[in-house]
């Protein structure tokens, strides 16, 4: 096993490396760039666009762009007054050594700019997968004990319905009753905000923070778990078939030792890796529910620095994201050799 | 089966371990707003895992106390708009969301007011010829401007803003490495102190707009003794975490959720601001920010559109203010050089430089359906650049009338033989015979449904006079976007294009050469994208460069007969300019010469 681990980082670091050129020349080979107009500005003006250029490092070339991303350019001597002569040394220490860049629309550090989102989204998540999860488990069971039963065929119905709703849909929907229609009898307050992550003024309280993610949450989590509790299902009726639950049943066992120890431990295996590769998702945010419920997330960011063409933010975004999948598959094999004795890496 | 066992558990206890962790750290680094000012408050939160507050240099960050306090106000109104302004420095990026903090804790020199009035700010007074704040000399045609500052104002750690504030943000901005371009920059020469509250601005040519260079809704004057020259103008960290000379300071920007203001006690108009808090919230759907108004969970929506405005009018906690002059005027771009290509003269449009084509079509738009049936009737029919004061023209707007287009096109040589509803070439001016009159129509994306919906009416409208045109939609960082990287007009790649634009300020000079002028015809030199070539144009743009009044009014009318004439682009209608408020919150104004906070001391909640 250490030895396969040894070889998939290493792998990792390969893959990572290609990925790095693969997503800054697609980021940049994208049609349109950052100095076109945004917000009041319809056009920009050329001297500006010139100045803009050369702060952005956009007077380079490409491969020249991609080994500065890299690498930095502390090393080396750059134009910095638009003179035309490379008279300092740069500022740039390249994402190799931690500097993913300053965003453009902030002139913040990238990194910074992630930082400011991550913890808000990997709590959005977090508590979305969770409640996901703790749904869709008894679910699946449930349907696959009773196939076809009229439960069966309600689930499955709402397991449709959960993955065709478009979220932005759903989340405006529960605003409109939650928020805008409901209101508490004791206070005359909505129900439910309608957004954000805490009501100002007030200083933490749990019970306030759970309010405001019940809307989010609910909305991210209906997707979810109409995708777990069908996979567990149909995972489910793979294993109720085999001839060691018959074994079991023959044995005298208790029907409910009969599904839970046997049949649902065995299930239950694919899930987790389904789990493990779903964990990029806790860092990557879901766009629609954080515009919809003005949680200040990672999704709100990625969509933001995409349209404005922020390609530091963006592409900090992006690698921090591929790691994530490439960890999260080496997670998700190592797992399956762990809950599957089966399964052996050698 | 134990491995197993263990395995499940362990996930399990994973998952709910992070989701602890997460609620307990937010909770942890959540800081409860202080709603206001006290003489001891710091202006900018202690930066913390989740919440980090702007920074700067560790000395600026908190400034002293002030020595005055005002006495705490119970009010509070919230902004919604849909995103975090990128910095407290409107003219970095000009997104409107800049300007709307910074008109809350920062002066220029001037203002303007809704009707387009120039005002002083940190000024003492407007400088002009009549009272020797400008001296032009005639024979080198260059001029000077002798600002006097206010001598009551003061930064809100108790420093005076004085000319070496002015002089420091001028260097900063004309620096090369770090600065940034701003309008008429090339016109000065130098900016010089002549005492703490008096200063020269040197112009090396006469540059009309002077009165509103540093100041409008783009520029403010920054702390010397605060912002860092080292970090440059457009990146430095006093640009998120501002000092304040205006009627409010920042005490709080949890970034992608709010922002909390409170009443500047330094500001130097004692009595002012009237409302003690001001906090302003991002919620990025309009639909969102729409039911926050109705539900009396939010005072403004910055920018409310059209469909938003036509949803509200019947709620009765909310009100609509609307700017008095509109800025953004819907329009068509025609390319009067063929496609892909940037001489008009080598290589002209086959349908587009025939002037009597580019009539036909502005005939056949009927431009009152269109914002009656997709803008809700908010729309003002505009048809000239110089529609607004200073400097209205009285140029009669056109006629819709498709019978009269349909026979100009017939006399220009386009004629419907064959019978198929689109016209071709027979005996027009640079088509070959027989051409078909097929066009593309491209807008962009980022407006929303409305630009879309109007690009199809207007197909279908020129449809009717026998003109095809094949829709397309992009992106505006594909459309606008410099030749280098692409962009659809800087390289010539349209027929005809439909966007909204429209100049800031009062001074429309530098828009029209933007725009209209020879020079302005070069990719990436400027944004003539109609290739529109005209030599009257050009003269009249240089005659523009006065400081008197009369020629200028006189000079901006011409121009405008002669656009209304050649017609390079066709106005169609203004889009609204409107801020929708709680009735509640009153003294708000809606302006297009500025963003709503520019009065932001004059509001008061009943």
């Amino acid at each position: 096993m250490t030895a396969y681990l040894a070889r998939r980082l290493l792998q990792t670091v390969a893959l990572l490396f290609l990925l790095s050129i693969v997503l800054f020349a697609l980021v940049n080979l994208a049609p349109g760039g950052p100095l076109a107009g945004h917000g009041q500005s319809r056009h920009v003006r050329p001297e500006r666009a010139a100045i803009l250029k050369r702060q952005f490092g956009l007077d380079k070339s490409l491969p020249l762009q991609y080994v500065i991303w890299l690498a930095g350019n502390d090393w080396m001597k750059v134009d910095a007054d638009g003179d035309g002569v490379a008279d300092s040394y740069g500022t740039r220490k390249g994402i190799l050594r931690g500097d993913f860049g300053f965003s453009f629309r902030t002139r913040e550090p990238a990194l910074k700019e992630i930082g400011q989102r991550l913890p808000n989204t990997i709590l959005l998540m977090a508590v979305t997968m969770s409640v996901a999860i703790l749904i869709a488990i008894p679910i699946g069971i449930i349907s696959a004990l009773r196939q076809y039963s009229i439960y069966d065929i309600a689930v499955t119905t709402f397991s449709f319905a959960g993955q065709a709703i478009p979220e932005f849909w759903l989340g405006l929907i529960l605003i409109l009753v939650f928020y805008a229609t409901l209101k508490s009898p004791f206070s005359g307050e909505p129900l439910l905000p309608a957004g954000g992550m805490y009501t100002l003024g007030i200083g933490f309280s749990l019970g306030d923070r759970i309010k405001h993610l019940i809307l989010p949450v609910a909305t991210g989590a209906l997707g979810w778990i109409a995708w777990y509790s069908r996979f567990l299902r149909s995972s489910m009726l793979d294993v109720i078939h085999q001839d060691y639950l018959r074994t079991a049943r023959a044995k005298g066992l208790p029907e409910r030792t009969v599904i839970y120890r046997h049949a649902l431990r065995n299930a239950i295996i694919p899930l987790v890796t389904l789990l493990a590769l779903d964990l990029p998702y806790l860092i990557g945010g879901t766009v629609f529910v954080e515009m919809i419920f003005s949680w200040p997330g990672m999704g709100r960011l990625y969509y933001q620095s995409a349209l404005q063409r922020d390609y530091p933010v963006l592409l900090a975004i992006l690698i921090i994201g591929a790691t994530a999948i490439i960890l999260s598959n080496l997670l998700a094999d190592v797992l399956y050799a762990y809950v599957d004795p089966r399964i052996r890496y050698d | 089966m134990i491995r197993s066992r263990e395995s499940t558990a362990l996930s399990l206890v994973c998952l709910f371990a992070l989701l602890l962790a997460s609620l307990a750290g937010c909770g942890q680094a959540t800081q409860t707003p202080q709603p206001q000012p006290t003489a001891t408050s710091p202006a900018i939160a202690e930066p913390t895992a989740t919440q980090p507050a702007p920074t700067a240099k560790p000395t600026a960050t908190q400034p002293p106390p002030t020595l005055t306090a005002a006495p705490p106000e119970p009010t509070s109104v919230v902004i919604v708009i849909p995103e975090d302004p990128p910095s407290f420095n409107a003219i970095v990026a000009d997104t409107g969301y800049d300007a709307l903090v910074m008109e809350l804790t920062m002066l220029g020199l001037t203002d303007i007011d809704p009707e387009g009035n120039i005002f002083p700010e940190l000024a003492a007074e407007l400088p002009t010829i009549d009272n020797g704040g400008v001296v032009v000399d005639e024979e080198a045609w260059t001029m000077e401007v002798i600002w006097k500052l206010r001598q009551d104002v003061q930064w809100q750690d108790g420093t005076p803003v004085t000319a070496d504030d002015v002089v420091f943000t001028w260097n900063a901005i004309a620096d090369p490495d770090t600065g940034t371009w701003m309008q008429g920059i090339d016109y000065i020469g130098g900016v010089a102190k002549v005492d703490d509250y008096t200063f020269v601005i040197s112009y090396t040519g006469i540059y009309p707009g002077y009165l509103t260079q540093f100041g409008g809704e783009q520029l403010v004057i920054w702390p010397a003794h605060y912002c860092d020259a080292e970090q440059g103008f457009t990146a430095w960290d006093c640009a998120r975490a501002p000092m304040s000379d205006g009627p409010y300071v920042l005490e709080e920007w949890v970034v992608g959720d709010h922002m909390i203001f409170a009443r500047n006690p330094n500001y130097y108009k004692a009595d002012k601001p009237a409302i003690g808090q001001v906090i302003v919230r991002i919620v990025p759907d309009a639909t969102v920010r729409k039911t926050m108004l109705i539900n009396g969970d939010a005072d403004v929506d910055m920018w409310t559109t059209e469909p938003i405005v036509f949803d509200l009018k019947d709620e009765p906690n909310v009100q609509v203010s609307i700017s008095p002059y509109p800025r953004w005027v819907l329009r068509l771009f025609f390319n009067l050089a063929a496609k892909g290509t940037v001489d008009p003269v080598a290589s002209p449009h086959p349908i587009l430089a025939d002037v009597r084509v580019r009539q036909a079509i502005r005939m056949a738009i009927d431009v009152d359906t269109i914002s009656q049936q997709i803008f809700y009737g908010y729309g003002t029919a505009v048809w000239t650049e110089l529609f607004r004061p200073p400097y209205g023209c009285d140029i009669p707007g056109p006629k819709y009338d498709p019978e009269a287009a349909a026979a100009l096109l017939e006399s220009a040589g386009w004629i419907d033989q064959d019978g198929d509803s689109v016209r071709e070439c027979h005996g027009c001016l640079n088509a070959e015979e027989g051409a078909p009159m097929e066009m593309e129509l491209i807008t962009y994306s980022d407006f929303g449904e409305p630009m879309l919906l109007a690009q199809q009416l207007i197909a279908e409208m020129a449809g009717k006079i026998g003109v095809k045109f094949e829709l397309t939609v992009v992106e505006g960082s594909v459309l606008w976007a410099t030749a280098e990287e692409g962009g659809i007009e800087q390289l010539g790649n349209f027929d005809v294009d439909l966007w909204d634009d429209g100049y800031s300020g009062t001074d429309p000079t530098d828009f029209l050469w933007e725009l209209y002028a020879a020079d302005a015809a070069e990719p990436d030199y400027g944004w003539n994208i109609s290739r529109w070539i005209n030599d009257d144009f050009n003269a009249l743009l240089d005659e523009a460069y006065t400081l008197d009044e009369a020629v200028r009014k006189d000079v901006f009318c011409q121009m405008a007969a002669i656009l209304d004439e050649q017609v390079p682009s066709i106005l169609l209608f203004s889009v609204i300019n409107a801020e929708a408020h709680s009735t509640r919150l009153e003294g708000i104004q809606s302006t297009t010469f500025d963003v709503v906070t520019w009065n932001a001391e004059d509001w008061s909640v009943k």
